[in-house]
């Protein structure tokens, strides 16, 4: 079957994705080797919905996530980083420490946050837009998901980790706890077939935790 | 007719050939004496389209005419009770040449229900003439346009009875055997007002127009049928509105910042709606999402029975080329993507909806950072790294997440408590500062981990009663 080279020709296409195969997927770095292992394509992806599943707020979710942020808004002709409803203010001066471009940086505010990420999403002028959300419907998951595709934007929407029980369209489903010396990821949900825990340690960015 | 004496003060080269003479003589030498003129530049530069709008209704139906026809240049100017002039020269490539402009200004009078006869003409008062005499001549060169004058009858300049009257005795009937005439005989035995008229004519004088001005505000009203309660049915009542506002915006090549829309009601006050833009927008469409968004957010008092639009000042639009790239394709702008985005958040959740980071110089971290407006639409390149300043703190000590106010941690033996003793660690770092503003602070923080492995940034107040605070968390 694979000998056809008009079918070759057709499973080539970006938007086809066959469950086994290690497609190529277009995918952003994430800037820690092991993490990059474990994500399929090697990279979080370009587009679409993610979840970062989490216990407790301030897991080192973000933390996660920073050199990716810092890639991306430096990049030539960068878009935005947009923020919608975070729980707290991000604090400017340690985001600029890690990289960050701040001119690139936008924070949106307060009420209806769900409306706000997908508009966000669907816009196209974010490269990447987080997204607190306690108890999304799995319908708004799926429009989430659709804007961020039709937007090329990355979303990364921050659940509790209760969700992982839940049916989700993301693409991608990381779950997160703290240990010793850094953070323990599991791949909950990924299109490949490998699904796996790796505990990643910080840089020397992250103040290490006390011992004792 | 004997040929005119000269009167004092004319000069002798300003004398016409004797009216035997040729016409394709005329032509060229008119034409010289109009690159003589004193701006020949400027007046060899214009174009005038002359409309002639037989049996069109009074006044009213011209203006709306003359309005609509500022989409097509800015100069337009009124010739009642039946004419119109555009200057068009600068706008002929926009509108694929003569042949382009005369489609759309001819669709323009057909939904005015009136048939226009169209001239082009380097002169305003030659493309009227020509229209006047019914022909559609499109004269781009001034070298021709005496000679293409001269065939036309002098009534379509539109002199006095009595003056046509005393020049056809005299066997003068076009517009040629008029140029013929020695200047200063003809001055003389029919008016300087109308010799004026033939050098404005053929160019040897400017002819200045007073240009029709747009008004600068939208302003108009609706009064309903019956009373209405449904945010869409209101919104369809308002559509012929904006589009009327985005005929007028596009008139003007104008964008507004704000539209203010009213809605009366029988006995409350009228609810105001404002609608702020980020950059100035004319498209009407984007528009009336936008208002529809704020009207769906608007709680009504009462049932509305009329609606107004009103704009504040205009600002002049500036039209963007188009990118070659998708927007997020090799560095592709987007800045319409991402004022659009501002305008629709703001538009449902209000002003305060989105807000850019800064820095600030200052050891406080309260003070460290502000809110700027959001940020423009595209990365101009990479941003230059900021290397820690002499004023940052050290990197590793500072969380990612700020709480708005410090908050007061429960304290069992002289520690620190939250959901559980929290385990401080490493050296505290002292933050001693802000005494001469009266925010001043003292204290030294901590990182800390709570009982889920949580790292959090804690001080102790150095005053007593030394209390403890949460103030971020690394994330």
């Amino acid at each position: 079957m694979d000998g056809d080279p008009k079918l070759a020709r057709l499973l080539e296409h970006p938007a086809l994705w066959r469950g086994r195969s290690a497609a190529r997927l277009a995918v952003l770095p994430s800037g820690f080797t092991a993490l990059d292992e474990l994500l399929p394509g090697r990279g979080w992806p370009h587009s679409g919905l993610i979840e970062i599943l989490t216990a407790r707020f301030g897991s080192g979710e973000l933390y996660l996530l920073l050199p990716l942020l810092a890639a991306v808004t430096r990049a030539v002709g960068a878009r935005w980083c947009v923020w919608v409803a975070p729980p707290l203010m991000p604090f400017a001066p340690a985001l600029a420490a890690a990289g960050v471009a701040l001119d690139r940086v936008a924070v949106v505010g307060g009420a209806r946050p769900l409306w706000a990420f997908e508009q966000v999403l669907r816009s196209g002028a974010c490269d990447v837009a987080l997204a607190w959300a306690r108890a999304p419907k799995a319908r708004e998951l799926r429009r989430l998901q659709l804007a961020a595709e039709r937007g090329r934007t990355l979303g990364v929407l921050f659940r509790p980790r209760s969700a992982a029980r839940q049916a989700s369209p993301a693409v991608l489903r990381l779950g997160l706890a703290p240990c010793a010396a850094g953070v323990r990821v599991t791949l909950l949900k990924g299109r490949s077939a490998a699904r796996g825990t790796i505990e990643l340690t910080w840089p020397h960015e992250r103040p290490a935790r006390p011992r004792g | 007719m004997a040929p005119l004496p000269l009167p004092a003060g004319i000069e002798p080269e300003d004398r016409e050939p004797s009216r035997a003479a040729p016409a394709p003589r005329v032509v060229p030498r008119t034409a010289a004496r109009a690159r003589a003129a004193p701006t020949p530049a400027e007046a060899a530069a214009e174009l005038w389209a002359g409309m002639q709008l037989p049996g069109i209704a009074p006044a009213g139906a011209l203006q709306r005419l003359a309005r609509s026809a500022l989409q097509y240049t800015p100069r337009v100017s009124l010739e009642p009770p039946d004419g119109l002039l555009l200057e068009v020269q600068g706008s002929l490539h926009l509108f694929a040449g003569v042949a382009g402009l005369r489609r759309v200004l001819a669709q323009e009078c057909r939904r005015l229900g009136v048939t226009p006869v169209l001239a082009f003409a380097p002169t305003p008062l030659a493309a009227l003439a020509l229209a006047r005499a019914g022909k559609t001549h499109a004269v781009l060169d001034a070298a021709q346009l005496v000679g293409q004058l001269a065939t036309l009858p002098l009534a379509t300049l539109r002199w006095p009875e009595e003056v046509l009257g005393r020049l056809a005795r005299s066997g003068v009937r076009t517009i040629g055997a008029a140029l013929r005439l020695p200047r200063g005989g003809f001055a003389r035995r029919f008016g300087t007002a109308q010799l004026a008229t033939l050098d404005a004519l053929t160019g040897r004088t400017r002819d200045l127009r007073t240009a029709l001005r747009a008004r600068v505000r939208f302003r108009r009203r609706r009064e309903l049928l019956c009373e209405l309660e449904s945010h869409q049915a209101i919104l369809a009542t308002l559509a012929p509105l904006m589009a009327e506002l985005g005929a007028f915006l596009m008139q003007r090549q104008c964008g507004l910042l704000e539209l203010e829309c009213r809605l009366e009601h029988r006995h409350a006050p009228p609810t105001c709606c404002v609608l702020r833009l980020a950059a100035p927008l004319a498209d009407a469409r984007r528009l009336a999402t936008l208002l529809g968004e704020r009207l769906s957010a608007l709680s009504l008092a009462e049932p509305v029975r009329g609606c107004e639009l009103r704009t504040a000042a205009l600002v002049p639009q500036r039209t963007d080329s188009l990118e070659l790239w998708q927007p997020g394709e090799h560095g592709g702008a987007l800045s319409s993507e991402a004022s659009g985005l501002i305008e629709r958040l703001r538009a449902r959740l209000g002003e305060e909806a989105i807000h850019g980071l800064m820095l600030l110089e200052g050891h406080r971290p309260e003070k460290a950072w502000g809110k700027t407006a959001p940020p423009a639409g595209s990365g101009s390149g990479p941003a230059p790294h900021r290397s820690t300043s002499r004023c940052s703190p050290p990197v590793s000590r500072r969380p990612l997440w700020l709480l708005p106010a410090p908050r007061p941690l429960t304290v069992r033996d002289g520690l620190p408590r939250r959901r559980g003793p929290l385990r401080l660690g490493g050296e505290p770092e002292r933050i001693e500062t802000g005494w001469w503003d009266g925010e001043e602070i003292a204290r030294d923080y901590y990182t800390a981990t709570d009982s889920h492995g949580v790292l959090l940034w804690v001080f102790r107040e150095r005053q007593a009663p030394h209390g403890w605070y949460l103030h971020g968390v690394f994330g």
